[in-house]
């Protein structure tokens, strides 16, 4: 929030629930309505809720995402915001490009070179840590330890561990991943909630 | 007897005329009274006499309005009532201003302890000692007063 | 805090001393037995505890079989911490002080130093408990975390994220005890942020709760905002004239004006907690429009007058108009007041027509359960009204009961309404359609029917409230529920929604025989029936039909706070004292019979309303005036038995009147 409001200012209220704008796909409707039976209680759904709405709304979860997760799980909006903004495999903030590299920059990638690969994918793509290039093909973001470390350095693409990677291999990733059409957070989003899925008809 | 009455009340007479003499054929620098409301003496740097609200250099008050001079006044003499700054009309830095300022000089005791509390170094007690007069409201001393000229 | 017979009780040791607290007592309770305190931040006695802030720390041992003591080895939380057998504490000792110093230190590592502008400076548990248990100066030097100021989160509440301290209060306070779950925390780590959706408008109606309960200046009220310091401020007990819950407040006040409204403590009633309307719909005491003297109408504008020109004026009117006069009162009048309005009029004038009603069908309230006993239910049909709107308080002790104690409430309503997220069954009522639905739920056919009939099997309560009456075949459909609940052996609840309703109630300003009631006094003031009028803190122009009526009246007297519509119309304008500024009981929904003491002097020449009609009766009747309220209350009870507690000190808490006169004169015998 950056936003300074004068004092005195009426405050737009949130949407009621028959303003919502509803994009779940029958198929995610379905999906959910599966969760749902998986829990004791509609709260503890939120998390693959979200993983669905990230899936549905093309990556990441835009203020109208979080209120249909909330409605469909009758939960209030506040509540799965405060969810998603906790967690960062979410992406709340603004949508990634087609593709997010996430390196590894931990101890054992670290030690392995990923600034290495850090900096030559920033020269490469033109763009800093954080930041999506131009065209919107490619984020490139800095990760906590990926439990990958005897492939170290890894990158994470959807839900691919690529590693040990070097420069050259960065170009050949790159080119490959240009000509696939799937936003990796969709993907890896829709990875997890077939897990999740799987996991309750165990 | 009259050798008491003359040691006890006439001669510290006569020796009190004796320093008036004196000091009347004095120099003048030397007088230990001056011709007051031409000449001043010069007071001491910690005198506390009338307050004043100063400013900061650039003009802004300093006084952010949060009454803890009224808190620390033990004769509860002031009263403040603070407003909020808005951008168009900015007193002072920050997000309050003293709207109301009223010191009660009559009640005023002259102890400081509103200068110590005030945490923004906003009211001082300075050398101003001429107080006096005609009717009590006069007395009622409103921010206006109290607000240091800007400085050119 | 008494230990509860039946309650296991275990013995723990705090600082050396034995003591017997019931087994899972929380141990920042159970020193409080001692006459000790923990210091705390995020702990709330009415809230499940969470132990974020760690204030609470404290050193914790347990008593092993050979007497030795065994400490463990790290403080824990007092807040989380249940009691248990030989549980030994320590709250004061020389690691627990190096705790909460070092607890301290983190806590403001972020905080800002701006108490001097701060609203909670003064009153802020931060500042107290840094003064008496944290570091004198802080050892961080670099900049501390800058984030928006004065941020308006609704029309009442202004958000401070600098100066939050994550203890969650606020969270918990929507999602526990207001139920909306309003506010969560949003981001994670040092950027955790208690907010609403987006930052969107705080819709809730019991949002100046969060206020009150901010450990530090993070939620401030965007009314008291910069108004005044807490050493500026005097307080008063007082009662909450907003609705007819009469819900215990402080009332705070500054050179003789009203500032602000904060929750009392009653348990009976509002627990600690305020609805909006209470805590922010006090402005009519510093209005522009009260009325300040005495005006009499000359000739086509209001003259300012003295109270004997004004009062020479009303005998002339009011014996001009004999038998044909007629009176009309608000409810936000005390006890004393209204029962002088009644002596006025149908003993003194010998007129029976007033009323205090304003709903399109008239009706009487009927009260069986009071707020507190609603915890207690098994079931409870809320019928009509949405009571988190007409009845807050009621609402807080029906989603605490269905939330706590698993009551099972059905709500059956135009609207949507809050109680809908915690009610098993919410069923809504068509446009015109409460007579039909009412008479669908006695009749016990319909699905509905079965699961009211199901909610109110045992122990169960209707609640519903005047408003009700407002609807068309609203009154006919009370009927027919208080019906419903002497049949199934539920308790009816029909509660006034006027500040001082059910008192107007008690003390029969309702009209007596032959009398006319509200609408047969407006109909009667535009045949010509009623050449006289007196409004007493009322608005007729806001109801249909009003305007013609007060226009058509040949002398109107309007007795009010403020100016109003129907100001215009009067010949002689009465300047009244409003609650705060006067001694006076009120009773309260539950007919809890309060007292309050005036806090602050009346604007200009206004009197309270005994005064006033006290000084009346003594121009039309030569007698012996009432001099002070009690006197009146003395009168009041001679008169009617159920006001006898009044009569005498009154406990803080108040006293529940009887429902009935038999019942007090039972209960006075025994």
């Amino acid at each position: 929030m950056s936003e300074t409001v004068a004092i005195g200012t009426p405050r737009p209220r949130a949407p009621r629930p028959e303003e919502l704008d509803l994009k779940f796909s029958e198929s995610a409707v379905a999906e959910l309505d599966a969760l749902k039976t998986h829990y004791p209680d509609l709260k503890s759904c939120i998390l693959p809720g979200l993983w669905i709405a990230q899936r549905e709304y093309g990556g990441w979860l835009p203020p109208e995402a979080i209120a249909e997760v909330a409605f469909r799980l009758n939960r209030s909006f506040a509540e799965v915001e405060g969810v998603a903004t906790f967690y960062t495999m979410y992406n709340t903030a603004h949508k990634p490009g087609r593709h997010m590299i996430e390196v590894c920059t931990c101890l054992s990638c670290h030690v392995c070179g990923a600034y290495r690969i850090v900096d030559y994918l920033e020269e490469k793509l033109g763009v800093k840590l954080g930041e999506t290039t131009p065209d919107g093909m490619f984020t490139i973001h800095e990760v906590e330890c990926l439990d990958a470390c005897d492939r170290a350095p890894v990158l994470q693409i959807g839900d691919q561990y690529v590693g040990p990677v070097t420069s050259e291999m960065v170009d050949k990733i790159l080119d490959d991943l240009r000509k696939v059409e799937t936003p990796s957070a969709v993907q890896l989003s829709d990875a997890v909630v077939k897990v999740h899925l799987r996991d309750g008809d165990k | 007897m009259s050798f008491e009455v003359f040691r006890d009340v006439a001669k510290p007479i006569i020796a009190g005329f004796g320093i008036t003499s004196r000091r009347l054929l004095q120099q003048k620098e030397k007088r230990a009274t001056i011709q007051y409301p031409e000449d001043r003496r010069e007071q001491f740097t910690r005198t506390r006499w009338r307050h004043v609200l100063t400013r900061y250099d650039s003009g802004l008050e300093r006084c952010i309005g949060c009454s803890l001079c009224a808190g620390a006044c033990p004769a509860r003499c002031i009263y403040v009532e603070a407003a909020e700054n808005s951008d168009s009309d900015r007193r002072s830095p920050g997000e309050r201003y003293a709207a109301r300022y009223e010191i009660n000089l009559l009640r005023c005791i002259f102890c400081g302890y509103c200068q110590e509390a005030c945490p923004t170094g906003a009211i001082v007690l300075r050398k101003d000692f001429e107080l006096a007069n005609y009717d009590r409201e006069d007395f009622l001393y409103t921010k206006e007063m109290l607000l240091e000229p800007i400085r050119e | 805090m008494a230990v509860d017979e039946g309650h296991r009780t275990v013995s723990v040791t705090i600082n050396g001393i034995e003591i017997e607290v019931p087994q899972g007592e929380l141990i920042v309770e159970s020193v409080k037995r001692l006459g000790l305190e923990i210091p705390v931040f995020c702990y709330h006695p009415r809230m499940k505890p969470v132990g974020m802030c760690r204030m609470c720390l404290v050193e914790i041992g347990f008593k092993q079989p050979d007497g030795s003591v065994r400490m463990m080895p790290k403080p824990q939380a007092g807040c989380t911490l249940p009691a248990s057998e030989g549980m030994v504490v320590l709250t004061d000792s020389e690691s627990v002080h190096r705790d909460r110093k070092g607890v301290l230190e983190f806590l403001l590592v972020n905080h800002p130093l701006d108490c001097p502008v701060c609203d909670r400076g003064g009153e802020c548990p931060l500042q107290n408990n840094t003064l008496a248990y944290g570091p004198s100066t802080s050892r961080f030097i670099d900049l501390k975390r800058h984030l928006p100021k004065a941020y308006p989160l609704s029309q009442y509440v202004m958000l401070d994220l600098e100066r939050c301290i994550q203890c969650g209060r606020c969270v918990r306070f929507t999602e526990e005890i207001s139920g909306e779950h309003e506010l969560a925390f949003r981001f994670r780590g040092a950027s955790m942020q208690p907010s609403t959706f987006q930052l969107l408008d705080f819709e809730s109606k019991f949002s100046g709760n969060v206020i009150e309960i901010c450990p530090v200046g993070a939620l401030t009220s965007a009314q008291y905002r910069f108004r005044a310091r807490p050493w500026d401020l005097q307080t008063t007990p007082a009662v909450c004239t907003a609705c007819s819950n009469g819900c215990n407040v402080w009332f705070d006040h500054r050179a003789g004006r009203f500032v602000r409204i904060n929750g009392r403590i009653n348990e009976g009633v509002n627990e600690e907690w305020t609805c909006d309307k209470g805590k922010f719909g006090h402005d009519y005491y510093n209005s522009t429009d009260r009325l300040r003297t005495p005006l009499v109408r000359k000739g086509d504008q209001f003259v300012e007058a003295t109270w004997a020109e004004a009062y020479e004026e009303i005998v002339k009117g009011l014996e001009s108009a004999g038998k044909d006069v007629a009176g009309l009162c608000g409810t936000r009048i005390a006890n004393e007041g209204l029962f002088l309005f009644n002596r006025l009029f149908k003993q003194v004038l010998g007129s029976r027509s007033v009323d205090h009603r304003w709903t399109r069908t008239l009706g009487t309230s009927r009260v069986q359960t009071p707020i507190a006993g609603i915890e207690g239910k098994k079931g409870v049909l809320v019928f009509g009204s949405n009571p988190a709107e007409d009845l807050p308080i009621v609402f807080l002790r029906l989603r605490k009961a269905a939330t706590r104690n698993g009551t099972q409430v059905t709500v059956v309503t135009p609207d949507v309404t809050e109680a809908d997220a915690f009610a098993t069954v919410a069923s809504r009522i068509g446009q015109g359609d409460v007579l039909k639905v009412a008479q669908e739920i006695v009749d016990g056919q319909s699905e509905l029917a079965r699961k009211v009939a199901d909610c109110l099997k045992e122990d169960g309560a209707i609640v519903t409230s005047d408003r009700v009456r407002n609807l068309p075949g609203g009154g006919e459909a009370l009927r027919l529920l208080e019906d419903l609940a002497a049949r199934c052996g539920a308790e009816f609840n029909c509660y006034p929604t006027g500040p001082n309703a059910m008192g107007a109630e008690l003390l029969g300003v309702l009209p007596g025989d032959g009398g006319l009631d509200t609408w047969g006094i407006l109909q009667g003031c535009c045949s010509g029936t009623i050449k006289a009028l007196w409004l007493l803190d009322c608005d007729p122009t806001t109801v249909e039909g009003g305007d013609q009526a007060l226009e058509s009246a040949e002398f109107l007297v309007y007795q009010g706070v403020t100016r109003s519509e129907a100001t215009a119309f009067a010949n002689v304008v009465l300047p009244m004292a409003a609650p705060a500024e006067q001694d006076g009981t009120w009773t309260n929904c539950e007919r809890r019979l309060q007292r309050m003491t005036q806090a602050i002097a009346a604007p200009g020449d206004s009197k309270p309303a005994w005064r006033i009609f006290s000084e009346v009766i003594l121009r039309l009747q030569p007698s012996t005036p009432f001099f002070n309220p009690r006197e009146i209350m003395k009168a009041i009870a001679d008169a009617d038995p159920r006001f006898l507690p009044g009569a005498s000190d009154l406990p803080e808490e108040g006293a529940i009147l009887s429902a009935t006169t038999q019942a007090a004169m039972a209960g006075d015998g025994a």
